[in-house]
């Protein structure tokens, strides 16, 4: 049953001049290089990643979509980034597998639930569903969770949020790539970014392991990468921390979960995927690394909290853990930026992990701005400026005890 | 794999009695002629290196010391001191 395999995105050889440079092959990269390609007519366009596309955030998420954020800044962001998944499936011709199956966050106190009363009405404001509903109401819709005052923290109710779900992250990966490589934008795997070149104030070229590039226009979307390149080869410190988050799958099991189930304060979300593995995580390692190592001291946690309010579970193993970065800033949005501090370079960093539901809306926006030279209306509120003026957002309701701030 | 951070009263203890508590980015500014740009660029901007760099840290669970180690990044390790030709490429 031999059949013949076509590649789905084209090997070209490195050439010495592009419009665009793209550092990273991260979904924000592949993604923006997709829609200059597409929407701007601007198709000589570069990805230039050090390993191979998807290596890191993108192929190490666990591939949950959402847009109930809290500030007024970032919900229009990720209500378009949950509009875009079934348009780009059918733009890019391939299957990026939405499951819209909606997300339950639980809340275990009566301060919880205030807040989430003012997290939905921001939602609904913005025309984003999202309804409170109360413990009995969670029961009928995951029969599994416990909700009686057995757990340290009893479940008082939860935040139902209809739109979100879970894409296939590998299958974006895949498929922005394939949707860059058609419109023209070369795609470089195994090839690192060594240098910045800067003429009069603006950037004139990038020196990479493979050889030099001239081009007007540089977009650092190395995701936990991005600050050290920065630093390293523009001198321009970003207010970023990079720090190491776990993830892990147990067996597949039978359907007992239909919706993304989380919860803040034993802080573990799990969702069960389309292979029946529950997918769970949260954790981070409180100080800045580049590895991607695991600890049982987080396998043994998540453990516990899981089987607080799914006891079901209890006794299930772990199959496999991972390891990924984020690169966190002090207000958990991003930084978003162009021209600063040379003319021609761009920023999209500063994701934390709200890296993947935000890639694709973001790379549109990204090309347009390149394309422009003007930062859409969007994208305004995510530049560097505002930690300079002090005026950071609160997309954490408080502060969070995994960052290097407390 | 062990991830031990020594302190200076305690000696060498697991990792996870420690607080991180950022990079060293030398002395607090002055107040005198001390503006919003400064003070952005002490409290929020790091080098976030990857690689050997000093840092502070605080024995959270321990004796309560504040104390710098050099670390390196890329291995989540923490090492001797690097020779002075060395420092001179860590801030």
């Amino acid at each position: 049953m031999a059949h013949k395999t076509k590649r789905l995105w084209k090997y070209q050889p490195l050439k010495s001049s592009y419009d665009a440079v793209i550092i990273g092959g991260g979904l924000h990269g592949l993604a923006t290089a997709y829609f200059l390609a597409k929407k701007h007519g601007l198709s000589n366009v570069a990805v230039i990643e050090k390993r191979y596309i998807g290596f890191g955030g993108a192929g190490r998420n666990t591939a949950i979509v959402r847009a109930n954020q809290r500030t007024q800044e970032n919900l229009p962001l990720y209500r378009e980034a949950l509009q875009l998944w079934p348009v780009l499936t059918k733009e890019l011709d391939f299957n990026l597998m939405f499951h819209n199956c909606g997300n339950l966050n639980l809340f275990h106190s009566e301060a919880a639930m205030k807040a989430a009363r003012l997290n939905t009405a921001s939602g609904q404001f913005h025309g984003i569903k999202s309804h409170l509903i109360d413990a009995e109401e969670c029961k009928r819709m995951v029969p599994a969770l416990d909700i009686s005052d057995r757990p340290r923290y009893p479940i008082l109710g939860a935040m139902y949020h209809p739109p979100g779900g879970i894409v296939r992250h590998d299958a974006v990966v895949w498929g922005l790539a394939k949707g860059a490589s058609k419109h023209g934008a070369h795609i470089h795997q195994g090839t690192e970014v060594t240098g910045i070149e800067v003429y009069k104030g603006k950037v004139a070229g990038v020196h990479t392991d493979k050889g030099k590039i001239k081009t007007p226009r540089v977009l650092n979307a190395a995701g936990a990468y991005s600050a050290d390149i920065s630093s390293r080869l523009l001198g321009a410190k970003l207010p970023i921390s990079v720090l190491t988050i776990q993830a892990m799958v147990t067996q597949p099991l039978k359907p007992l979960l239909n919706h993304v189930v989380s919860s803040g304060a034993y802080h573990c979300y799990a969702n069960q995927t389309l292979k029946g593995e529950i997918a769970t995580g949260a954790h981070m390692d409180p100080w800045p690394n580049y590895t991607n190592e695991t600890t049982a001291h987080y396998i043994k946690h998540q453990a516990e909290a899981l089987t607080e309010f799914l006891p079901c579970l209890a006794g299930v193993k772990f199959m496999r853990i991972w390891g990924g970065l984020a690169d966190m800033t002090p207000d958990m949005a991003p930084i978003i930026d162009g021209n600063e501090p040379v003319e021609g370079y761009y920023i999209d960093c500063g994701w934390g992990y709200f890296g993947f539901k935000s890639s694709t809306v973001t790379g549109k926006y990204m090309a347009r701005y390149m394309a422009e030279g003007r930062c859409p209306e969007i994208l305004k509120p995510f530049a560097l400026s505002r930690f300079k003026e002090h005026r950071l957002m609160g997309e954490t309701a408080a502060l969070v005890n995994y960052t290097p701030d407390n | 794999m062990s991830r031990t951070i020594t302190c200076p009263v305690c000696g060498r203890r697991n990792g996870y009695e420690f607080r991180f508590g950022g990079e060293d980015k030398g002395p607090r500014p002055e107040e005198e002629g001390m503006s919003p740009e400064k003070w952005f660029e002490y409290t929020h901007l790091n080098d976030c290196k990857a690689g050997i760099r000093k840092e502070w840290w605080f024995h959270r669970d321990g004796c309560g010391v504040w104390f710098t180690i050099f670390r390196d990044t890329a291995s989540n390790r923490e090492v001797v001191r690097p020779p002075e030709r060395e420092l001179e490429a860590v801030p």
